[in-house]
């Protein structure tokens, strides 16, 4: 700037001035383009808006000295290729009104001025195979020369050398290896919101990702990082008040304390909010053991005027008119996806990310602009405009399921209760009167089970195959979730005993009952201080007919007062109670169990919030379906 | 050994030792039965190591011997023989068994693996009569815990004074407790702890007539007429002070006929909590009210008419725990008394004979 003031401002003149064009899009780039990774965005984003079906991104040393994005969208005619140098010419929007509905990635207009004010430029295009091709060259933001040339439809952009004059920016670059790395994660980032485009990268000839065209989200996460994490990830869809939230999430049982992938996009466009993803950690809650993070892959539509995207130059971040009510959506989208079935892992690999109902595909509507912009392409060509089918968003989940797809629908047991020949299949006459007859008179026990396995497991047949239910976690989420709501005041009953326990206690426990006796008094422990670190327990919680109180509150006054990585990852009070009473409280492994107590354990599960997810972060279920049984059995 | 016997016999002696064999065992011997032939009858014994029968039966023993042999085939085998005297044969371990036209052999194990019985010495034994026994063990073992945490509520309490028997069993939640007054019976004044198991065989193998001889030892009791024995290990260790826990103070009284309240305690259970089977009773001046809400589920309702003296008072309990007692009960009518909703209701047979009494501890609603 000085350099500038020097040789243009004469002594005494005005000295506030227009800067000149170059200048003002030196400053911009400082706001657009950081480093590489923003100039591959830049321009695979202008190639998506463009409906380019296939992007190929190149790099050469980190992109510092060679970036070039080819693509096969709609060209650019001469005319509109020069505008499209020009800071703020932009087709996508055309006045504020129109920023309030966009739904292109570029629309600030400034990002192909921006680089090529500070690299080598070249812009190839045409707008279609026939018509003739312009190529551009710009050097540090001054148009060197403009050319016809002969080429396919599409627009190849090559950036040399760059930032070579801004030295400072420049001097700021990381190695290659990292401006490689940036890039290539600013790329997977436009690939999972894109899924309709091919897009590969190659850095130094190298190639680093493939990816196809693909249907389904859970189709590119294999194809970016492999079947097994693919394998991991539970599909979800849910809608809540206006606001559909899509996508993958891991399940409980997969996450790793490395912590998880986590993308979050909204209408298409990827965006940060650290807010949102504590909302994917507050759903998560004790389904996981504390501080992992699982991954999730989320997609929001919300309603054109919902969302503001114009908050940040590189657009990473958005304002929602109704914070709460997004948080809230996503929040109880993951929480009600983790309470089905399906959340629960299986035996062997799956197929995919498994659907709520299925593996399958389904689109996710975002919010129809009121016109769709064009991408960079004059107003005389409208008519052609762009776009049979629109980038937006196939995603993957369905819910029609595969032909023979085995985990179709499970939310319980055979829809309602277990046993096979339960009332839930009644649908006509027929059948009604069948399953009347099966509700007087069970089946035989043996062959509908539920059984037990070693006095510790229960196996539930359904009609997608078979659950293995761990007894001793499931029923420590049962009465969790049992216990919370007795903070709450809902039910729970306290049973008096004709011989109290007296409990001789460490100072340490002593200072933890003290502490807490009005929480346990509210679980149904009814304690009375008998002096000298003493306590008498008058009542105990009604939990289950084999609950061993008095065992149970010797371990879980120990564990109060010293802690336990269990309670230690309560986020309260109540939680640690909860929590340790769950857990001394719950059956054990060993404990032989009748069928009526089995069929009771089993549907109490079912009742909980996340029956698939004990209070450790381990399953409480394991799924083994037909499907797995024929695949081990070599009959499919 | 060799001997004869009829079809019948042989049933009966197998039925009445078959329970205690064990259905799973590490000791192979123990799923024999040791048949032993003496002087003109044959033994059937059977042990899982903590209770013991014998049951003695008459034979034609043409050579006396002993062997044991395995308990199920030996069973399936006499339940299908043909209504024929049934000749049985010993050699060695093997075993002949003839009925009718049909043959078997078995092999069994040789009888000095056959644990020895407890040596219980009847020279200081007591005499009750079977009746009592059977009174006593059927309105109160049902009682016991079978919560391992605490083994001594496992057992019966079994208190013997010189003018009385008392027998007494808890789980801690609820209580039965009945007494016989006996005159002169020569018992020693002690408390035993027995575990009820053996306390049914005793039920189920002395029959309504007749006496029961009964001894001990440091560790186990036997029970013998001349025809069977029951051996068991006791169960160590000081059973709790039942007698302070039976309230004195109650000052609530109603009286209600004992099958009208099982029912309707059985319709408000229907809706009851499958976990904590709470049902809520109200009493006031002649009426009764039941009341069950259970979230998720429903609620249920009904008025009874009872005798009620006191104090309105609304009291909650597990359904099932008042209809096992209500089971027991012997008579009629039964009095119910209370001191206030978190105290212990007695429960009472209206005539006041026998001296029979059950404690239910009420369950607490959480608000």
């Amino acid at each position: 700037m000085r350099g500038d003031e020097a040789a243009g401002a004469a002594p005494g003149g005005p000295r506030i001035r227009i800067l000149p064009d170059h200048v003002a899009n030196q400053i911009a780039a400082g706001e657009v383009v950081e480093r590489p990774a923003s100039v591959v965005k830049e321009l695979v984003e202008n190639s998506l808006d463009a409906g380019a079906k296939r992007v190929d991104v190149e790099l050469r040393n980190g992109g510092k000295t060679w970036i070039r994005v080819a693509d096969d969208g709609e060209g650019m005619h001469r005319a509109d290729a020069l505008l499209s140098l020009d800071r703020h010419a932009t087709s996508k929007i055309r006045d504020v009104e129109d920023l309030r509905s966009v739904a292109s990635f570029g629309f600030r207009g400034e990002a192909l001025a921006s680089i090529a004010a500070v690299s080598r430029f070249e812009l190839q295009t045409a707008p279609a195979a026939e018509a003739l091709g312009t190529r551009i060259r710009v050097e540090g933001g001054r148009i060197v020369s403009v050319a016809d040339i002969a080429r396919r439809r599409g627009t190849t952009v090559t950036v040399r050398s760059l930032f070579q004059n801004v030295p400072a920016r420049a001097n700021f670059l990381r190695s290659a290896a990292a401006e490689t790395r940036a890039a290539s994660e600013a790329l997977v980032l436009l690939a999972l919101g894109n899924l309709q485009a091919s897009i590969r990268l190659s850095s130094n000839d190298r190639e680093l990702l493939d990816l196809p065209a693909a249907t389904d989200i859970g189709a590119r996460v294999r194809d970016l990082w492999g079947e097994e994490e693919a394998g991991e990830l539970l599909a979800l869809d849910e809608e809540r008040g206006g606001i559909r939230v899509a996508g993958l999430i891991q399940r409980p049982d997969a996450a790793r304390p490395a912590g998880g992938r986590r993308y979050l996009f909204v209408n298409g466009r990827p965006f940060r909010d650290p807010g949102l993803l504590r909302e994917v950690d507050e759903a998560y809650r004790t389904t996981v053991a504390p501080g992992l993070r699982p991954s999730a892959f989320l997609y929001l539509a919300i309603p054109s005027g919902g969302v503001d995207v114009n908050v940040h130059p590189a657009k990473a971040e958005v304002r929602f008119s109704d914070a709460a009510k997004v948080r809230e959506a996503v929040r109880e989208a993951v929480r009600s996806r983790l309470g089905e079935l399906t959340s629960a892992p299986g035996f062997g690999r799956e197929d995919g990310p498994a659907g709520a109902g299925g593996v399958g595909r389904v689109t996710v509507p975002v919010p129809r602009v009121a016109e769709r912009p064009r991408p960079m392409t004059s107003e005389a060509d409208s008519g052609e405009a762009v776009t049979e089918g629109a980038p937006q968003l196939a995603f993957f989940v369905s819910r029609e399921s595969g032909p023979g797809d085995p985990d179709s629908d499970e939310r319980g047991p055979d829809g309602e209760r277990a046993g096979s020949d339960g009332p839930g299949q009644a649908a006509d006459a027929d059948a009604e009167a069948a399953a009347l007859a099966a509700l007087a008179a069970p089946g035989d026990p043996t062959r509908t089970g539920p059984w037990q396995l070693h006095d510790a497991y229960i196996l539930v047949p359904t009609r997608q195959g078979l659950l293995v239910i761990d007894q001793h976690s499931a029923h420590e989420r049962i009465l969790f979730e049992e216990t919370m709501e007795r903070f709450t005041g809902q039910g729970g009953t306290s049973q008096r005993l004709l011989f109290p326990l007296t409990l001789r206690l460490s100072p340490a426990e002593f200072a933890a009952v003290s502490e807490l006796s009005g929480l346990l008094n509210s679980v149904g422990f009814e304690l009375e201080d008998f002096g000298e670190r003493t306590v008498i327990v008058h009542a105990v919680p009604n939990l289950h007919e084999r609950f061993d109180a008095e065992t149970a509150i010797h371990e879980m006054i120990g564990e109060l007062a010293h802690g336990s990585e269990l309670v230690n990852s309560a986020r309260n009070q109540h939680e640690r109670i909860a929590k340790s009473l769950a857990c001394k409280g719950a059956i054990k492994a060993g404990q032989p169990l009748s069928r009526a107590e089995m069929e009771e354990l089993v549907d109490r599960l079912f009742a909980t919030e996340l029956p698939g997810h004990d209070v450790h972060g381990r399953p409480t279920i394991l799924r083994l379906t037909l499907g797995e049984l024929a695949r081990r059995f070599g009959r499919s | 050994m060799k001997l004869s016997i009829t079809r019948d016999s042989l049933h009966a002696g197998l039925g009445a030792v078959a329970a205690t064999i064990p259905a799973k065992t590490t000791l192979p011997v123990l799923s024999n039965i040791l048949l032993e032939a003496k002087e003109g009858s044959l033994s059937l014994s059977g042990t899982d190591l903590d209770i013991s029968v014998s049951v003695k039966i008459d034979a034609e023993v043409e050579r006396e011997g002993s062997v044991t042999v395995p308990a199920r085939k030996f069973a399936e085998i006499a339940r299908e023989l043909p209504a024929a005297p049934v000749h049985i044969e010993v050699d060695g371990v093997e075993i002949r068994i003839e009925g009718g036209k049909s043959r078997f052999k078995l092999f069994g194990l040789a009888p000095e693996e056959f644990p020895s019985f407890p040596e219980v010495e009847f020279d200081d034994s007591w005499r009750m009569k079977a009746t009592d026994l059977h009174e006593l063990i059927s309105r109160v073992s049902f009682a016991v815990s079978t919560e391992e945490s605490r083994p001594i509520l496992n057992g019966v309490l079994w208190q013997l004074r010189p003018d009385s028997a008392t027998m007494v069993a808890t789980n801690g939640h609820r209580l039965a407790r009945l007494r016989i007054a006996l005159d002169g019976i020569g018992a020693p004044e002690t408390d035993l702890i027995v575990p009820p198991k053996a306390l049914q065989q005793v039920e189920r193998l002395f029959g309504a007539e007749g006496d029961v001889e009964v001894a001990r030892s440091r560790n186990h009791l036997g029970f013998r007429s001349p025809q069977r024995q029951v051996y068991t290990r006791l169960i160590e260790g000081p059973y709790p002070n039942y007698e302070q826990v039976i309230p004195s103070d109650s000052d609530k009284t109603a009286t209600a006929n004992r099958d009208n309240l099982a029912a309707a305690i059985r319709r408000m259970a229907v809706v009851a909590s499958d976990q904590t089977h709470r049902v809520r009773m109200a009493f006031s001046n002649g009426t009764l009210s039941f009341r069950v809400q259970t979230p998720d589920l429903g609620e249920a309702e009904e008025e009874m008419p009872v005798d009620y003296q006191g104090e309105d008072l609304e009291i909650g309990f597990n359904a099932n725990y008042l209809l096992e007692v209500l089971r027991y009960m012997p008579d009629e009518d039964v009095i119910l008394q209370f001191k206030a909703p978190e105290r212990a209701a007695t429960f009472l047979p209206a005539s006041g004979a026998p001296d029979y009494l059950c404690l239910v501890m009420p369950l607490r609603l959480l608000d």
